[in-house]
Parts: structure tokens; sequence; C-alpha cells
């Protein structure tokens, strides 16, 4: 070890060695493993800012699963086995982020593979052009253009209808579609490119050869270009479910009051409820879950961490 | 302005692998001294270990008589001349020539002063304010040495710098180096594989094979006295007849190889008695047409296999008794006949060019 | 047709419903910015006005969030281009077992949930204020600086990647030249390194920018008492949108548009000239180059919508807001009018033949209608006209807005929160 770190400072000099080092820790330690486990030894502690900040630091500032039991089982006046409302939330936010995930998946696909191989020179850049310009756009905002859209005098229903296919019109929003839309729509960019880069490596040669031995298109799709192409698509999977079940600002724009998210309890918890313990133990159950559902993706198509990046 | 480079007993190990084994020797200061051999046998690294780029697992460098070791490459009176140049491409070429002067705070006029003055030794008048990439190989190659020499440095290193240039560019570039190590008075460490270039251009070479120092010494005994087996089958051609000792009287040995009975002479430092086995080295123009029948020593009776014409020689490509194959070389002065395939003629082998050595690794083919 | 043609057909017919559902909501949204409506809607279509860009400009609360967010923004970039480049230099140099778990570590932080990190930020130094007692004007709890850190802690990543990118580009032989040369390991990295990585250090510091002023999901935690941009959009929710939002998005789609647009002609530039100085010994014609970006389709359509918009708005000039909005004003009056009318004569109708077939009760169907008339009769009154007429255009959304939010009492409470904080 100390061998390595003379070698280091002789390849580098003293002040870039220094300055490599020092900012690394500062980043990866301070800046977020030490909040992390700050946070979660938080969420095991009792609300005294709330109920009596001279009791922190005292000897009654104990450790308690008090949080995680609210989470899962609600007050101790809950009639109910289970904390129905908190639970079944959590439970619609990940399913919805799986639905999500898949659409992604499905609707990406093809795009990604016809970027990657039927595109020609200029097309190509067009279209990548395309893709990207959407994403410059804030969030929020196009979170807004699909309230416009879909909102009860939003164009859709003016559109339907004026053509005369509706005579009310639908509330997409308290259907939920506008917000599953809406969230399909956001992280398309994300699901795109790591397809995209996994594709694009991929030898034409191969889907030649299969073609020409009279494989169905899309058989060649199963068999040769979708196995190639896991990586990226695991990788796409991944952000696209991270980031729909830690969504906040789609839920709260486009929301409607039957997709309560969990992301909006957390908040809730912060904000209303000022109850920061427990807003970190929702906090913390949340990265659990998505910390898993990672580690699942990567064992069932057996990827390797270091496939994702931009 | 020049120093003396002695390697005191280098060796250099990378975990299990030992690029260098005891490298021991003493290059003279204002010397052209190559390192000839094939690929991976060291020399690399051995360049390497004298610039400061990798310390000696044992042993020790010193430039000049100082001690290098601990001294980083910044620090040493080197300067290397990569084997893909390295020049800075986002830099014009004076810029990479001043280099050198810019890091230790020299005045913008004098460094363009100085980079113009280089420009000139290379040959390159006027071309500093282009950028690299817009210069030809040959050129680039020119930039660099400037720029290494901009840098003053007692000893200049160079590796394989012309390997990436075509034959006539590379024979130019032989003559100019050579011009301007005379002129700049500097000691030159240069590594090749290519021993045409080794001998046209250096005082002394040393052979190396898989980190050995096989052989050290000027050109032509390098040439027409190779210490081993491997340094006489790497430096040019040879035609190598394996056998075994039958008689040794003096300097002179008679070798029983598949061929023929050879007479060869000793070579120098060379201990062989008989029953050894041995090889006898006889290059291709040393083989040449039977004269007299009788009286002619080493005679082998070959067949035609192939004939090549070389521009200023002729080769001929010869099979001898046991199938061995046989390399004939002579001059293009007109009086070469053309030969059929399957002739048979007979060639001999002239004695005093014959040189027989213990057996040992030869270069590969 | 040939399967193949039919398959080509669909996925192109796919493709370009794709991009229909890509840029749809972008270009409603856009041309909502122009409706003189108070909802952004395209139909009914009021009139073509740009006052909402007015109203944009005067909401304080937004100006604030904007410049806060400029502030973040900047920030952010100091931070977060440094510690993405030692990162990246740090990865390699390391060897090949830890630099996966380096790697690993780094990445995590951008796949970690935003309000993940923006609470695990806040209670961080949360507690190290409270270690320190600290007050409460220090930076420990200072809603930018906080959101700096937040956001930084993921945008460094990002940051990092284009770093390493560039680096796998760089010869590392040219550090070992200049340290023969005689150079220090700083002169190495400032006159060889650096120059090399300046394409990256502007193109990390523009990712940095723009993943930073968009961010919400952190910065809603981390803010606290401040606002940022985002901040003060997602509140909107709650208090009713209004075309302004619009125009806030036209600006910023138009100003995206440009930066490619002109990111396109720098790139097509560089492209050329790397292509030109490939042949040796030749010099790079500047002529060329200017009517290579003419070529691609996009940035001429750009520009041609561009014009066309500024072409528009100048001939607009001359076309007064206020009068159209009288117009508009008056014909709802008049449908009003016929409406009312209409119903009028129906309600006549039916008391006829109520009269008719129950004439037993006058006391009952004049009570029947008495409630009718007084219904109706507000619509009369000129005076209650207008009121109707602006209040159904305003009012139903208010309510809507008001019904979804008590749907969800927390939403409504988490807005009214955010908003006195």
């Amino acid at each position: 070890m100390i061998i390595w770190f003379q070698k280091f400072f002789e390849r580098n000099g003293v002040v870039l060695s220094l300055y490599m080092l020092i900012v690394t820790f500062i980043w990866i330690v301070v800046m977020f493993v030490l909040p992390q486990i700050f946070m979660f030894d938080f969420s095991f502690r009792f609300n005294w800012t709330q109920i009596d900040p001279s009791k922190i630091g005292g000897p009654e500032d104990i450790y308690t699963l008090q949080h995680y039991k609210f989470l899962l089982f609600g007050s101790p006046n809950n009639p109910d086995p289970f904390n129905i409302v908190d639970v079944s939330v959590f439970a619609r936010t990940i399913l919805a982020a799986v639905f999500v995930t898949l659409f992604d998946v499905i609707l990406c696909y093809p795009v990604a593979y016809y970027l990657a191989h039927v595109a020609k020179g200029g097309v190509t850049r067009l279209m990548m052009l395309s893709l990207v310009v959407p994403f410059w756009i804030n969030e929020l905002l196009r979170a807004f253009a699909f309230r416009i859209l879909f909102g009860e005098e939003g164009t859709i229903n003016n559109i339907l209808l004026f053509l005369g296919i509706l005579n009310q019109p639908i509330d997409f929003v308290r259907e939920n579609i506008a917000l599953y839309t809406g969230l399909g729509y956001a992280y398309i960019l994300l699901m795109i490119f790591p397809i995209y880069n996994a594709v694009e490596s991929l030898d034409r040669n191969q889907i030649e050869a299969a073609r020409d031995l009279g494989s169905p298109w899309w058989r060649i799709h199963w068999r040769v270009v979708i196995p190639y192409a896991k990586p990226g698509i695991t990788s796409g999977c991944t952000m696209v479910f991270m980031l729909s079940a830690g969504a906040l600002a789609l839920p709260q724009i486009i929301g409607g009051p039957s997709s309560l998210w969990f992301t909006q309890i957390i908040y809730q918890w912060f904000n209303t409820g000022s109850n920061w313990p427990r807003g970190s133990a929702y906090a913390v159950s949340l990265l659990v879950i998505c910390v898993i559902f990672v580690l699942l993706i990567m064992k069932i198509f057996k990827v390797k961490f270091g496939e994702i990046g931009r | 302005m020049s120093a003396d480079v002695t390697l005191e007993n280098i060796t250099v190990k990378f975990d299990e692998f030992t690029a260098v084994k005891n490298a021991d020797i003493t290059i003279k200061g204002g010397e052209f001294f190559s390192f000839l051999g094939p690929s991976g046998c060291g020399k690399t690294t051995l360049l390497r270990a004298i610039s400061g780029f990798q310390e000696p697992s044992e042993g020790l460098v010193r430039i000049g008589g100082k001690d290098m070791t601990g001294i980083g490459p910044n620090k040493r009176p080197t300067a290397l001349i990569f084997q893909n140049l390295a020049l800075f491409p986002l830099m014009t070429v004076w810029e990479n020539i001043a280099f050198s002067l810019e890091v230790k705070g020299v005045s913008k006029a004098e460094r363009m002063k100085r980079a113009d003055e280089l420009l000139e030794l290379v040959a390159l008048p006027g071309q500093g304010g282009k950028m690299v990439n817009e210069l030809s190989g040959g050129q680039r190659q020119r930039v660099a040495v400037a720029r290494a020499l901009a840098a003053e440095p007692e000893v200049l290193l160079l590796d394989e710098p012309l390997s990436a240039l075509d034959l006539k560019l590379r024979q130019h570039m032989r003559t100019e180096l050579r011009e301007i190590q005379q002129r700049a008075g500097i000691t030159f460490i240069y590594i090749t594989h290519d021993q045409g270039e080794a001998l046209t251009m250096s005082d002394r070479i040393a052979v190396m094979r898989e980190g050995l120092i096989e052989q050290v010494g000027e050109g032509t005994i390098v040439y027409d006295n190779p210490a081993t087996a491997f340094v006489a089958s790497f430096v040019g051609e040879n035609n190598a007849f394996h056998g075994t000792v039958t008689k040794v009287i003096s300097s002179k040995v008679v070798v029983n190889t598949d061929s023929c009975e050879l007479e060869a002479y000793l070579a120098e430092g060379s201990k062989l008695s008989v029953g050894d086995k041995a090889i006898v080295f006889a290059r291709p123009e040393a083989i040449s047409f039977v004269k007299r029948k009788n009286s002619a020593k080493n005679v082998i009776n070959t067949e035609v296999v192939h004939q090549e014409f070389e521009g200023h020689f002729w080769h001929l490509i010869l099979k001898g008794p046991k199938g061995m194959k046989i390399k004939m070389s002579q001059i293009n002065d007109g009086s070469t006949q053309v030969y059929d395939e399957g002739t048979k003629i007979q060639v001999q082998i002239d004695p005093k060019q014959a040189i027989a050595l213990a057996i040992g690794p030869l270069a590969a083919e | 047709m040939s399967s193949a043609t039919i398959l080509r057909l669909t996925t192109s017919f796919y493709i370009i419903l794709f991009f229909a559902y890509l840029f749809g909501p972008l270009i409603v949204m856009s041309i909502t910015a122009f409706n003189s409506a108070a909802f952004p809607r395209l139909s009914p279509w009021d009139c073509f006005s740009t006052e909402w860009f007015g109203v944009l400009v005067n909401d304080a609360r937004m100006m604030d969030g904007f410049k806060n967010s400029l502030i973040i923004g900047f920030a952010v970039v100091l931070v977060s281009v440094p510690i993405g480049l030692a990162g990246a230099l740090m990865l390699s140099q390391l060897s090949n077992r830890v630099r996966p778990v380096f790697y690993t570590l780094t990445i995590s932080t951008i796949l970690v949930p935003g309000v993940v990190l923006g609470i695990s930020t806040l209670i961080f130094w949360d507690r190290m204020g409270m270690m320190f007692n600290a007050g409460y004007e220090s930076f420990f709890y200072d809603g930018i600086v906080l959101t700096v850190i937040g956001q930084s802690t993921f945008i460094s990543a990002y940051t990092m990647l284009v770093f390493i990118s560039r680096l796998q580009r760089f010869d590392p032989v040219l550090e070992e030249a200049a340290l023969d040369l005689g150079a220090t390991n700083i002169q190495t990295f400032r006159k060889i390194l650096l120059p090399f990585l300046k394409p990256a250090i502007g193109s990390a510091a523009v990712l940095a920018f723009l993943a930073s002023f968009e961010n919400y999901n952190t910065t809603v935690f981390t803010i606290v008492s401040e606002s940022t941009l985002t901040t003060v959009l997602a509140s909107k929710v709650r208090y009713g949108i209004n075309p302004s939002i619009s125009a806030l998005a036209v600006i910023i789609i138009g100003l995206t548009l440009t930066v490619a647009f002109i990111h396109e002609v720098l790139k097509r530039k560089e492209q050329a000239r790397e292509i030109a100085l490939k042949k040796e010994g030749q010099s790079v014609k500047e002529k060329s180059t200017v009517r290579k970006p003419f070529r691609n389709p996009v940035p001429v359509m750009v520009l041609l919508i561009f014009v066309v918009g500024l072409g528009t708005a100048w001939m607009a000039r001359g076309y007064d807001v206020q009068q159209c909005k009288i117009e508009v004003f008056e014909e709802k009056r008049k449908h009003q009018e016929e409406l009312s009318k209409k119903r009028r004569a129906e309600m006549q109708k039916k008391l006829n033949t109520q009269k008719s077939t129950s004439s037993s009760d006058p006391v009952e169907s004049t009570k029947k209608a008495a409630p009718g008339t007084i219904q109706y009769g507000n619509i009369f009154a000129p005076t209650n006209l207008e009121g109707q007429v602006e209040s159904n255009e305003t009012e139903p959304e208010i309510q809507k807005n008001q019904y979804q939010n008590i749907f969800a009492p927390t939403n409504l409470e988490g807005q009214v929160k955010s908003e006195n904080e």
C-alpha cells in the first residue's frame, strides 16, 4: 500500500497528488458516503427536534425502530393490520416504475436499433439531435406541457371532442394515464442511448448472415441483436427504474388524486409532518428497494456494473 | 557538453519477467552507440533506465560519472526521442522545440531565436509557425531531434526513430542523424532492430538478445568477428552450417557438417575442442563458384533452387547435399549468368571468411 | 406489397409517431404561450398575444428563483468540474483491481435517487451544524450552499465521465516527453494535459450548468427556505397555471435550439478543419467551411422558423391585442345571448305545455318558473355577463385545481408550506 502511495506521489508530484487525493476523498466520503450513513443513522432516532430539542445527544437519544414500524404497520391506533395507505403507495410506486421501465424498453428499442443500423449518415445526425434537444428542456416544463395536453380542457380532449370520438372529456389526469405517459416520456433518452451504444457496435454482418440463413426479422432480433444489446438494455432499465421510482416533480404536477407517489410521502414528512427521522426512514426504504432491484436485474441478466455510463 | 554513460551491472525485473540481465558497459562521451536486437530483447527497457523512466531492480546508471539512482527523468542530462516522436500536437513547431527552454523560464525572444537556430541545424528553416500535423514524417523526425537538442542534453537517446519511415527516407535520415551527431558532438545512444542502420551509423554496437548483451564492438568487428552464434546470424545475413568439430589446429578448426567438411577459423575468444558441437558461419558474399577444382577447399555440391536480382547483388538460393538452404551473393558486375532451377553447380567457401562458433540460439528467421 | 416493404413502412410510421410523441407536447405548449386565454390551451383560441411573456418577467417569485438557479448553477460548475477532473485522473492511475470499486462508488452518485441525495445532504449538514453549535445564519443551514453541495455530489460524476472519455484519447507518452525535456509535474499538467482537456472542460462546464439548472428532486430538499426556478415552477401547481409558463417554455426551447444550432455549426467547422489537416502539408481553406452548415437540414429549418417567427412578430405589431380581446368578448356575449334566448324559448314552451296539461296548479308552476327566471335573470343583466364570461374561463380552472388538491390533501399542504418557508 505504502509503495503505491510513494509511486503515486513520484509520478504526479506533491501538489497534484494531494489535489487528486483530497478532492476525491471529499467528494466520495464527505459528500456522498457520510451523508448516507448519517441519514441511515438518523432514521433510527426519535424525532427530538420536534418533540423536545433538549434531549438531543442526551441519554434518551437512543435508537428506535419506531419509524420503520410506522411505515409497515401505521400508528398504534391503526385498526388495519398494516399501514395500508403507505405500504400500498410504496408498492404501487415500485410497480408503476417497473411498468414504465418495460414501456420504455419496448418503446425505445426499435428506435435505438433504427438509429444504429437503419438510418443513414445525415438522418442519423438529425435524429440524434432531435432526440437530445427535448431533453435539454427543463423536466418541469415538460411536465407542464403534459398537463396542458392532458387536462380536461387540454388539447387531446379538444381533438377527441372535435373529432366526435368523445362526448365528454376524459379526465386523463385522474386516470393516471397522464402520469404514466409523462414518466415514459421523461426518460426516453436514458433508455435509447445505452441501447444505441450497445447495438451500434454489433457487426452488421452478423445480422446479414442471420438473414441470409433464412431467419425472419423477429427472430434475428430475439436471438442475435437483443442478447448482444443486453448490457445496454440493462443499463437503460436500471436508470429508468431508479428515476421513475424516485420521481418527484412529475407526480406533483401531473399526478392525479389516486396516484400518490412514495416520494411525495417522503416529502410530506419533511414539510408538513416535520418528522425528519421518519422521512429518512422512508427514504432509506426507497433506497434499499432500488438497490435490491438493480442487483436483481444485474444478476438475472448477468451484467456487470462497469457497463453503465453515457 | 557530452558525457559518458556507464551501466553498472543493471538488471531490470518486472514481477517474474527479467527484461535486462546484468548489463555492464561504458559508452564513451561523444560516441554514436547503438543497441541492436530483435523486439523484446530489452533494449527499450535499457533506454528507459538510462533516461530515468525505469529504475533498475539491481545496479545503477552513471552519467558523467554521477550516480543517477533516484533522479527523475526531468532532472537527468538526457533527452529521449520516442518511437512515435511524441511531438506536442497542440503546439506549433517552434513551441515544441523551445519547450525545454520554456520550462526553464527563458524569455520568449530568446526561445524563438534558439528555435530558429535549431531549425537551421536540422534543415527546416522557416517552418517554425506550422502545426505539427502539417508536417511530413521526415520533417517531424527532424523537429523531434531539434526539440531534444534544444534541451542541451549530454546524452541523446533515440528509440527506433526511423522505423515508421519508408526506405528512401530512412536511408537519407541515417546520414543526416549521423551528421547532426558529429556537428553537435553529443553522445548518441540509438536503439534499433535494423542492423543496416546500426552498422552504417554507429561507432560501436551492442547486440542484445533476451536481456543479455552478447557482444559490444565496432561494426566491422561485430560483422566479421561475431562472438556468438546469435550475433553471427543476426547481424547481416549468414549461412549457418551445423556440425561437430573434428580437428583443432591453433586458430583453425575442421568441422564435419551435413554439407561437407568445412575448414574455418576460430572466432576470437571462442574455445572449441574436438567433439564439440559447432556452427560454421559463412556470409553469402563469402561463397563463390569453384575456380581451381582440385585445390579448392570447402567445396559443396549444390542444386539451384532460385535466383534473385537485388540491384547491386545477384542472389542464388542453393540446396546443399542434405537439403540445407544456402544463400550465395555475387556482385552485379555484369558477369553473372542466369541459372535454371535444378542446375547443379559447385560452390566453395573461402576458409578465411568462414568462422566457427560454439553452438547457440540463432536469430529467428 | 412485399413483407419487407410493409416492414419498412411500419417502421417508418412508428418512427414518425415516436417523434410526434417526443415533440408534440413541446410544440403544443409553445403555441399556447401566444393564446391570450387565461389557461394554456389551443382551442378555443382567443387572441394572438404576447402578453404572457410580460407576465412572466413581472413574476417576482419566478425571477427570484431564476436568479438563484443561475447562482447555484455557476457555483456547481466551479465545484463539480475540478472534482470530476480529479476523479478522472485518479481513475486512470488506479490498478485494475481498485478501479472498478472506485468507478462503482462514483457512478452510484448518479444512480441513487435524487431525493435521497437531497435528504442525506440536508441531514448531514444539519447534524454537523449542531455539532459545531452553528447559528441558523451560518452556511450549514443555507439553502443555496446546501443545494450546491447536494447537486455537486452527482453532477461531479457527470463531469468525471466527460473527462474520462477525453482522457482516453490522450497519449500518455506526451507526458513522458515533457518530463524528459525538463518539465516538473505541475508544468506538465499545466502545459500539456490541461490544454488537451480544454474542450472537455468546456463540455463539462456546460453539462454541469444545465444539469444543475434543471434539477428538482435533490434541490427541493436542500433549498430549505430559498427557491430556485424549478421549485417555483413546481409550486405553481397549486396557484394555477397560466400561459406564462408556456412563455417560459418558448424562451427555453428557443434558447436550446439556438445553442444546438451554434454547436452544430462549430462542430462542423472543427471536423472540416481536421479533415483538411490530415492531408499533409496543406493549409486550411477557411472559405469552404462556411457553406457546409447549410447542407444539414436541421439548422436550416431552425433558422427558417426563427426568421418566420420574427417576421410574424414584426408584422403583428400593428395588431392590437386589446382590440382583439374586446372583439372576442363581444362574440362571447352574443353567443351567451343567443343561448339564453334559446333557453327562454324552451322555458316558454315548457311553461305553455305545463299550463295546458296541469291548469290546477298555477302557483306551483309559477313557483317552478320563478327559480328558473331568477337563474336566468342573472344572465340578462349585462354587468353579470362580463363576470360570467370571465369566470367561465378562470373559475373552472381554479375550482379544478382546488378539487384536485383536496383529494390529495398532502399536496395542498405541501405546497402551502413551501410558499411560507
